[in-house]
């Protein structure tokens, strides 16, 4: 625990320690994740940055449980409140998927099921567990009734209905129409709070029949539908045109007050991550490189790929030319020895190609894996 | 539709009357005793002999005065088969009427029988075996059901037809007796469909469901022993087809990315197989469908020269070699009539399962 | 590996080709049911090269009625009642025919035969199917449709009762037998092409080509089809066993010009009225079709994986 009048320590949500995982191809064993470290605390967003192939996605789909079957978790913990989810049962992952972690992706085209209506799409998650949504569901057949009267004097058929769903008990069933109609109620409320437009025209629409934007609302919808704890957001703007972009990204961020979940936004794109991002990991060819709030981040890079990564940003007021890091990505099957950054780094010595650098923390929140700073 | 039937008769026919000379259109009415004259009139009647032609013996040397160009007998033959007249046949019928109408149609009910029961087999075997073999990819189950598939899809089906009877009857016998009824002459035929024992009413001429409606339990149950092996013959190529092409399908469909948000968002992986796979795989293996059906019906033949079988199939045979070429007109138009209709309801069917498509 | 690069660039340069044999050892190692498939499909091909140095070509039309029907193969014991066993000093491997020739010899003349036709019967159907369906596939419009057409008419027909009726009306030789299946055959292979064209043609390439003036025969024929051709090569490759067993079962049915010829359908069919007494007389010529079959099935297959994309990693 550190001090300082700034800073408020919150609790963890998540904690990822030396996770390393392999993919088997047939070309070679692919070191993908090199034990990468990473905190996610309650309420925050989270930005993940790094280049295209350094593993972010990776790290997101090893949160979620959905690695690919040629993947090999090596070892490391990931802890969500405590729990290590790499120590679940299947099953048990699923139930932590359609409880507690949501995950969206990058390209709303190919994510969504060309045959099965956006709203089936919705209602299927809500109607699949009992247990878990039985609660919201009754409390979305009240808010109807409510949004119906409108203080007006209730009808007796409605009071009557009002206190048949306040005595629902937790442990009995609903009948499969009532399902379908409250299902139906709250699948509809989630379309609303993404603000797609004319929400009972898009539950029948099939994915093919919207705009890209769209879509990607759908899906979101579909993530809060499982009021996450950790919501993991993977590039979710790439696919989609500039301003809606914007719109999406203004949406998560008042989504994210709603729902009171925490948010890793994974991107390459640095100027989202100032703009909605609380903390920010660069992430570097499978490790976490450096950590830092946001404004700490930006204004005092330590690593020397983050600042690189941040002096390549073109500014249109300068006319220096357009700096870029030398050499490119490493070939992950045969990674450089030591600090996998070594042979890009222009401030490497002697100790980069010998030593893996540990994370350790420079100042307050602050983390760097570099030699240049001890380690 | 229309067009394409008309171009299979068009085919059929020129093939028939066109290639063939024209006295051998005459061969189903021509009696012994019948005199030049006789035939000579039959011959115009039918279309085959112009009024202008002068004898019988003109008409056998083929002399130009005589003959009917092809399109001609064509018209009076289409005329003639909208009205509902195919001609005579020179295949045994029901009591001596030897009508091509009626010959057809006693047999056509055991042929539906098998090929219908033939495609509820392989919808039954090859769904399954798809879907476990994808999604148990290169375990045991899909080496199995890649063995059957490729197995059934390369066997030579009379061969295999023959082998299953050396096998039910000779090999495999539970407490000295054959599991399948023979005589010690090879005959899982289906005479146990025509010698009916007990009280069955032919309402549709098909064993099965007439013994269904008669409500007569064991000639229903030996029908249906007679038309297991058929049965399993004539769809061990297709079960072999479209098992390959579900499971190529399937596998292409849980590589998609929807299947990952599917799993994402915590369902159950059946319900992630059977709601969200399936129905995006099934959609390329429909149009095989049409296809398969064909394959089906070509089968029978073979199926039903193997088993004895009292169907169209083996009748056309047998129309082969006595060049009953009204038989076969009314044989092929027949079929082509039905794997049209089954291709146009297999568009409507994909149409109504792919929300894609829109007409 | 040296990197060419070649001034036609539609061409595949030496180097591609050299590796994508590469990697198609590389499948077959990894796969080895299609590479015992392959092997079973090449010896096939080689017996059929060389059958004339094992077996008299000729020894099919004699016959030896004394030693009809018989067996006297100790290894294989049929436990049936009416066996007849052979007398004379030579064994017979696979038993004799109802002509009293021996079976093995009859298949080692019979896959050549079946061979050959069924590789005559699928080159003229890919070789029509290439260019009707090129055609139809390129120029569009009304041609297209007769062509799409006309193989509507003949793909309502199935195959073997279209080949029955067009055996029956020709007459029963191996030439009308070959032109049956064969007409039946085609239409796959026009639709095939046509689709695979239809795709090409909308690619950059085929627009640069018209831009620079080739003429529309020349991009169809020495372009378009080369980059079409794979689908065919794979389909051919699997069709071969296919053919196989339609032209046999053709046979098998009775359409032989004569009982005589060494044909495996043929063998079969001597054997169905000697089903107890000569089992061998049908197992045997049958097992012979199945693993021909088979071993081009499994090479197709291994072909077509070589050639789709999307299962390279």
């Amino acid at each position: 625990m550190t001090e300082g009048p700034l800073l408020v320590t919150r609790e963890a949500v998540l904690e990822v320690k030396g996770l390393r995982v392999d993919f088997h191809t047939y070309a070679g064993e692919v070191k993908a994740l090199n034990g990468v470290e990473l905190t996610v605390e309650k309420g925050e967003i989270l930005g993940l940055v790094g280049e295209s192939g350094c593993g972010k996605s990776v790290t997101a789909l090893a949160i979620a449980g959905l690695l690919p079957q040629n993947a090999e978790v090596v070892s490391g913990e990931i802890l969500l409140e405590g729990r290590d989810l790499l120590r679940l049962t299947k099953e048990e992952l699923r139930l932590t998927r359609l409880g507690e972690i949501a995950i969206v992706f990058q390209d709303p085209a190919t994510y969504l099921n060309p045959v099965i209506s956006i709203g089936a799409q919705i209602t299927e998650i809500l109607t699949s567990d009992r247990k878990r949504f039985q609660a919201e569901l009754v409390g979305a057949g009240l808010k109807e009734l409510q949004d119906r009267t409108e203080g007006k004097p209730l009808s007796p058929a409605l009071e009557k209905e009002g206190r048949r769903l306040r005595s629902i008990e937790p442990s009995s069933r609903l009948r499969r129409g009532e399902v379908k109609r409250l299902a139906k109620l709250l699948a509809l409320s989630y379309l609303r709070m993404v603000k797609l437009p004319d929400p009972a025209r898009v539950f029948k629409m099939y994915p093919f029949e919207l705009s890209g934007g769209m879509r990607q609302r759908a899906i979101i919808a579909m993530a809060l539908a499982r009021r996450p704890k950790l919501l993991l957001a993977d590039e979710i703007t790439t696919a989609l045109d500039v301003t809606v972009q914007a719109q999406i990204l203004r949406l998560l961020k008042e989504l994210k007050e709603r729902i009171d979940a925490s948010v890793i936004l994974i991107t390459h794109d640095l100027a989202v991550v100032a703009e909605l991002c609380d903390r920010a990991a660069v992430m570097y060819a499978g490790n976490i490189v450096e950590v830092a709030e946001v404004t700490e981040l930006f204004a005092n890079p330590l690593h020397p790929y983050t600042k690189g990564l941040l002096e390549a940003i073109p500014r249109p007021d300068a006319r220096a030319e357009l700096k870029s890091i030398t050499g490119s990505v490493p070939d992950l099957i045969f990674p450089p020895t030591g600090c996998r950054f070594h042979p890009r780094c222009p401030f490497a010595f002697e100790r980069c190609p010998k030593v893996d650098p540990p994370l350790v923390e420079v100042s307050p929140g602050h983390k760097v894996a570099c030699l240049l700073y001890g380690g | 539709m229309v067009f394409v039937l008309v171009g299979v008769s068009l085919i059929v026919f020129y093939l028939g009357r066109g290639l063939l000379p024209p006295e051998s259109a005459l061969a189903p009415y021509i009696t012994p005793r019948m005199d030049d004259a006789t035939k000579l009139q039959l011959a115009r009647s039918l279309g085959v002999a112009t009024n202008s032609c002068p004898s019988w013996s003109a008409l056998a040397a083929h002399q130009v005065e005589c003959l009917v160009p092809v399109w001609g007998q064509y018209l009076s033959w289409i005329r003639n088969v909208l009205a509902g007249n195919w001609g005579y046949s020179l295949l045994p019928g029901v009591a001596g009427t030897q009508t091509t109408w009626d010959v057809f149609w006693l047999r056509f009910p055991y042929t539906a029988e098998l090929a219908v029961a033939g495609t509820i087999l392989t919808a039954l075997v090859a769904i399954p075996l798809g879907i476990i073999s994808a999604t148990r990819n290169n375990k045991l189950p899909d080496h199995v059901s890649r063995f059957i598939s490729l197995g059934g899809y390369s066997v030579p089906a009379f061969w295999f037809g023959l082998l299953l009877q050396l096998l039910f009857v000779l090999y495999l016998r539970v407490g000295g007796n054959a599991l399948l009824p023979s005589n010690g002459v090879l005959d899982t035929s289906c005479a146990l469909c025509l010698a009916s024992p007990g009280q069955v009413t032919a309402y549709t001429g098909t064993p099965i469901l007439d013994a269904l409606l008669s409500l007569n339990p064991v000639y229903f149950w030996d029908s249906l022993v007679a038309l297991f092996l058929p049965t399993l013959t004539l769809a061990i190529t297709s079960i072999g087809a479209l098992t390959r092409i579900l499971r190529s399908s399937m596998m292409e469909v849980l590589r998609q990315d929807y299947i990952l948000l599917a799993r994402s968002k915590g369902l159950k992986e059946r319900v992630v197989i059977y709601r969200h796979a399936l129905k995006n795989a099934v959609l390329p293996s429909i149009t095989i469908t049409g296809l398969l059906f064909a394959l089906l019906l070509g089968g029978v033949v073979i199926v039903e020269v193997v088993f004895s079988w009292p169907g169209v199939g083996a009748a056309s045979v047998v129309a082969s070699t006595v060049l009953d070429v009204n038989f076969l007109e009314l044989y092929v138009l027949v079929t082509a009539f039905i794997i049209v209709v089954t291709n146009l309801l297999v568009d409507i069917v994909y149409a109504k399962l792919d929300p894609r498509i829109r007409y | 590996m040296t990197s060419e690069t070649s001034p036609k660039g539609e061409r595949r340069s030496s180097r591609g080709f050299r590796r994508e044999a590469r990697y198609g050892l590389h499948l077959l190692r990894k796969n080895p049911i299609v590479l015992l498939g392959s092997i079973v499909a090449l010896a096939s091909i080689v017996l059929s090269l060389s059958s004339g140095l094992f077996v008299d070509p000729n020894s099919w039309k004699t016959t030896h009625i004394a030693v009809r029907l018989c067996w006297n193969n100790p290894a294989l014991n049929w436990n049936l009642r009416n066996v007849y066993d052979c007398s004379g000093p030579t064994t017979y491997a696979l038993g004799t025919d109802s002509y009293g020739r021996d079976v093995l010899r009859m298949i080692i003349l019979a896959i050549p035969l079946d061979l050959r036709v069924a590789l005559e019967i699928v080159l003229s159907a890919v070789l029509i199917g290439t260019v009707f369906g090129g055609i139809a596939g390129y120029a569009g419009g009304s041609l297209d449709e007769l062509i799409l057409r006309l193989t509507d008419i003949f793909l309502a027909v199935p195959s073997l009762l279209l080949a029955i009726v067009l055996a029956t009306i020709l007459g029963r030789t191996l030439e009308n037998l070959t032109l049956s299946v064969l007409i039946t055959w085609w239409p796959t292979y026009v639709r095939l092409m046509r689709s695979q064209v239809l795709t090409e043609k909308e690619k950059p390439y085929v627009e640069a080509l018209r831009a620079v003036g080739a003429g529309r025969v020349r991009i169809l024929f020495r372009h378009i089809v080369p980059n079409s051709i794979y689908p065919i090569v794979v389909q051919g490759t699997l069709d071969i066993g296919s053919v196989i067993l339609t032209f046999s079962a053709l046979t098998f049915i009775g359409f032989s010009p004569s009982p005589l010829i060494p044909e495996l359908g043929n063998l079969v069919n001597q054997g169905i009225q000697f089903v107890f007494t000569a089992p061998w007389l049908i197992i045997f010529p049958g097992l012979t079709i199945f693993v021909v079959s088979l071993g081009f099935n499994l090479l197709g297959d291994g072909v077509r994986d070589i050639f789709d994309p999307r299962l390279r990693r």
